[in-house]
């Protein structure tokens, strides 16, 4: 989908920028590149632009422009209701966040059962059931 | 030694620039455009620095002006050290510009600034850092002049070691084929120039096709295929990735998040600032209150320069000004027509300049603590789609409403328009915007000729400017200032609370300009208008026998078409001078309020009231046009537009109304 389609509060992992010559690169500069995570903070009372978080920063992005992103739509972990299941996207961290994650079982590509939602939240992994804190659903996405 | 300050924008870069050369500082454009260049001059340990502030960036593509400039200058005025100043409380893609810099010069040093707002966030290994890189890393607080001292030390003895911003190893083989190449052609840096031509960068494709070299053109071409092919997606985004990918992992290595989620101060404002009902609510309360604070406070000292100048009438007759007293100081050393020139030409000139003082500093004052504080960005965030349909983005409509004020500290205004062409838009419409001074003529002449409905009439001249003001925007926007229509991405930074330091220093160095350069030329503008008002030699100043009022009469034939009595002319033409000036010249002329209603029909007065919100703008903001712009060509146009629009309307309506007969 287009990250112009994308609701407030919802988040996205980009596939590819689109478009040509300048707003290609300004994109790209801006650090919206494949594999990126986006969310949605909120539209502009006339509806046009757009916020958006990425990175930890803040950008304003007309529609016309969004709709040269592409992405998925994901949930953060701490998002995802209990008694469900869930396969893992994308870990933002360094490598460090990422082994202790996969120590738990919790790795792309991997399962998981949510038993307890948020905060702190329990899931069922491949290595048994775990205790998650906020800090850390944080920035376990979900689909 | 000349040192170069780059860096994101919004990230303190101003701040360190003041700290490190003090007021010593000069502002000017960069050569043939109308982007800011700031140059400053500092010692170490009795070595003179020059110091250049680089244009705010994000990175250093050939899309921006922005990005030109700043590429350009460290290619080929080679500064000895660049100094990247990074905002640290948002590392990561501060830390993308970095590596693009890596690639064009070896001696940087990385000031971490914002280093109290980072520490909030995670904590940064600094040493580690600064080993990674191999250049000098200077943690900093700028508005506390924390780590300064630091940064000079280190551009004096800094070692610099730096590590390479390195690609996997199938794109690496490929640049190095072409680097040796451009080698050979003589280009430096060799590899930026390399990595460069394979992004199919346009201006370093044109450089290389100048110099003849079209293998190397055909073998970049494969090359980026090749490339191309390898990873699955264009060249841009994969080259823009692998850089990224350095930027990230740097940031994963040498900082440590403490904190993540949970809701932050610039969060919860936002939520109230840019709320869907109350965020344009908000935004034209705050407006009014900022003009209404400026005019408020500015006007007892606007008050008090006229005074000073130009005296009073009081009950008990006449009481003298500066002017007055200087002249008949003067008359008695010099000739009456000196002395008059002198004073009546030139020292009120200087007066009027002095009047715009106040309303000037204070404007920018304010815009300076919205700008400073992160509001601007959410004006630009809120009216963006309005402001959109007339080519410009949310950030110009601030301009245009402080238009109904003052036309000049408006048009100075525009500077906070990044692209060059919405500047010269917004600058070619806002003189139509009626200032305060017209307005007030407005309401003066509506109370003499409409008294039953003075408001209406004032309503109806505001609407009429607003429409034209957009519809104009609409057609310019699509012919004849049409940009290349520069994406609008737009950051929002956290709010701050800006500094006073900070604050006075932009306030000055956006007055100090106007101050000088618009000065003089509405100093010459009065004493040219003062020779044409007081000659030919004897007759009284202003009257219809002067130059001006001969002027008026040779061109009344024209003037019916319009409805403009001679006195009406000759008021339009003191008008060119300060518009408030009208109401005094029409007093002048006809003495009383009565003979100035019975000198016109309402419909020449109205057609008047017309030709008047359009016709040229003051020279107080013609001298600002030009100063923005250096275009005497563009001021030119200003002009003219105006002079157009003034015609079209007044003669439209005049026209239609004699026709019917109404009003004659
Ligand atoms: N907290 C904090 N604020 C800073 C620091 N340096 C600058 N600022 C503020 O950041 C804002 C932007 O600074 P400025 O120098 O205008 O940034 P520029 O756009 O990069 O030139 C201003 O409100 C400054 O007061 C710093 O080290 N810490």
């Amino acid at each position: 989908m287009l990250l112009s389609e994308l609701k407030p509060g919802e988040y996205g992992i980009v596939k590819k920028i689109g478009g040509s010559g300048a707003i290609h690169r300004r994109l790209l500069s801006m650090g919206l590149l494949p594999g990126a995570i986006v969310r949605v903070v909120r539209i502009s009372p006339l509806g046009d632009p757009i916020e958006y978080e990425i990175r930890g920063f803040f950008i304003s992005l007309r529609k016309q422009e969004a709709t040269n992103v592409e992405v998925d739509k994901i949930v953060p972990l701490s998002l995802v209701p209990g008694n469900s299941e869930v396969r893992v996207i994308f870990i933002d961290g360094g490598v460090g966040f990422v082994q202790n994650m996969g120590a738990m079982g919790i790795a792309v590509g991997k399962i998981l059962k949510v038993i307890k939602p948020c905060c702190p939240m329990q899931v069922q992994t491949d290595r048994g059931i775990f205790t998650v804190g906020r800090g850390m659903a944080y920035r376990v996405f979900v689909r | 030694m000349i040192v170069a300050l780059a860096g994101n924008p919004n990230t303190g870069k101003s701040t360190i620039f003041n700290a490190l050369t003090g007021m010593k500082q000069h502002v000017g454009n960069w050569p043939g455009v109308t982007v800011e260049k700031k140059e400053g001059e500092m010692e170490i340990n009795g070595t003179r620095v020059k110091v250049v502030d680089l244009p705010g960036t994000y990175s250093l593509t050939a899309y921006s002006l922005e990005e030109i400039i700043t590429r350009n200058f460290i290619i080929e005025e080679k500064p000895d050290i660049i100094v990247d100043i990074i905002d640290a409380s948002n590392l990561e893609r501060n830390l993308y510009l970095l590596t693009e810099l890596l690639e064009l010069h070896s001696k940087i040093i990385v000031v971490l600034n914002m280093f109290d707002e980072a520490q909030k966030k995670y904590n940064i290994d600094v040493d580690l850092m600064s080993k990674i890189l191999g250049l000098p890393v200077v943690p900093a607080v700028g508005i506390r002049g924390k780590g300064i001292d630091e940064l000079k030390e280190k551009i004096l003895r800094g070692k610099f070691n730096p590590k390479k911003v390195e690609y996997p190893e199938d794109v690496e083989k490929r640049i190095e084929k072409i680097e040796e190449k451009i080698k050979k052609l003589g280009l430096e840096p060799a590899r930026w120039y390399a990595i460069k031509v394979i992004e199919n960068d346009v201006e370093v494709v044109k450089k290389i096709k100048d110099k003849g070299a079209r293998d190397i053109l055909h073998l970049a071409e494969h090359l980026r295929h090749e490339i191309e092919d390898i990873y699955g997606d264009d060249i841009e985004s994969v080259m823009t990735s692998f850089r990224y990918s350095f930027a990230h992992g740097l940031f994963h290595e040498v900082a440590e998040p403490i904190n993540v989620g949970g809701v932050t101060i610039t969060d919860m404002l936002d939520h109230v600032i840019t709320h869907k009902i109350f965020g344009i609510p908000i935004f034209l309360a705050i407006m009014y209150l900022s003009f209404q604070f400026v005019f408020l406070v500015a006007a007892p000292f606007q008050d008090a320069i006229d005074l000073l100048f130009n005296g009073k009438d009081a009950a008990g007759g006449h009481i003298p000004g500066l002017v007055d007293l200087s002249y008949n100081w003067m008359l008695t050393f010099m000739p009456d027509w000196l002395s008059s020139f002198i004073n009546h030409g030139m020292l009120r000139g200087l007066g009027a300049v002095l009047t715009f003082t106040p309303v000037i500093m204070l404007l920018f004052l304010i815009l300076s603590f919205l700008e400073d504080s992160g509001y601007l960005a959410r004006v630009a965030f809120l009216m963006d789609s309005v402001m959109k349909k007339m080519g410009l983005e949310g950030r110009g409509i601030i301009p245009l409403m402080l238009g109904f004020g003052c036309n000049v500290p408006a048009v100075m205004a525009t500077r906070t328009l990044k692209d060059e062409n919405e500047r010269k838009l917004s600058i070619a419409l806002n003189p139509l915007i009626p200032c305060g001074a017209r307005i007030q003529v407005f309401a003066f002449l509506s109370s003499i000729f409409f008294p039953s409905n003075p408001a209406l009439v004032l309503w109806s001249l505001l609407i009429l400017s607003m429409v034209v003001v957009f519809f104009l925007g609409y057609i310019y926007s699509k012919t004849i200032f049409r940009g290349k229509s520069e994406p609008f991405v737009l950051e929002l930074p956290p709010y701050r609370m800006p500094t006073m330091k900070g604050i006075s220093i932009h306030m000055w160095e956006k007055s100090e300009g106007f101050l000088r350069k618009a000065g003089t030329i509405i100093v010459g503008a009065a004493a040219i208008i003062w020779i044409f008002a007081a000659l030919p030699w004897g007759v009284e100043y202003g009257s219809p026998d002067s130059y001006i009022g001969m002027f008026a009469q040779w061109i009344a034939p024209i003037g019916t078409a319009f409805g403009l009595t001679p006195e009406a002319i000759i008021s339009l033409i003191f008008g060119f001078f300060a518009k408030e000036v009208v109401i005094d010249v029409l007093y002048v002329l006809f003495g009383s309020k009565d003979a100035i209603l019975a000198s016109m029909t309402w419909a020449q007065a109205y057609s008047f009231m017309l030709f008047m919100l359009f016709y040229t703008p003051c020279v107080a903001t013609l001298a600002a046009v030009y100063n923005e712009t250096k275009s005497k060509k563009f001021t030119l146009f200003v002009i003219l537009e105006g002079f157009f629009l003034a015609a079209l309307f007044s003669f439209t309506f005049y026209t239609i109304f004699t026709l019917l007969g109404v009003g004659a």
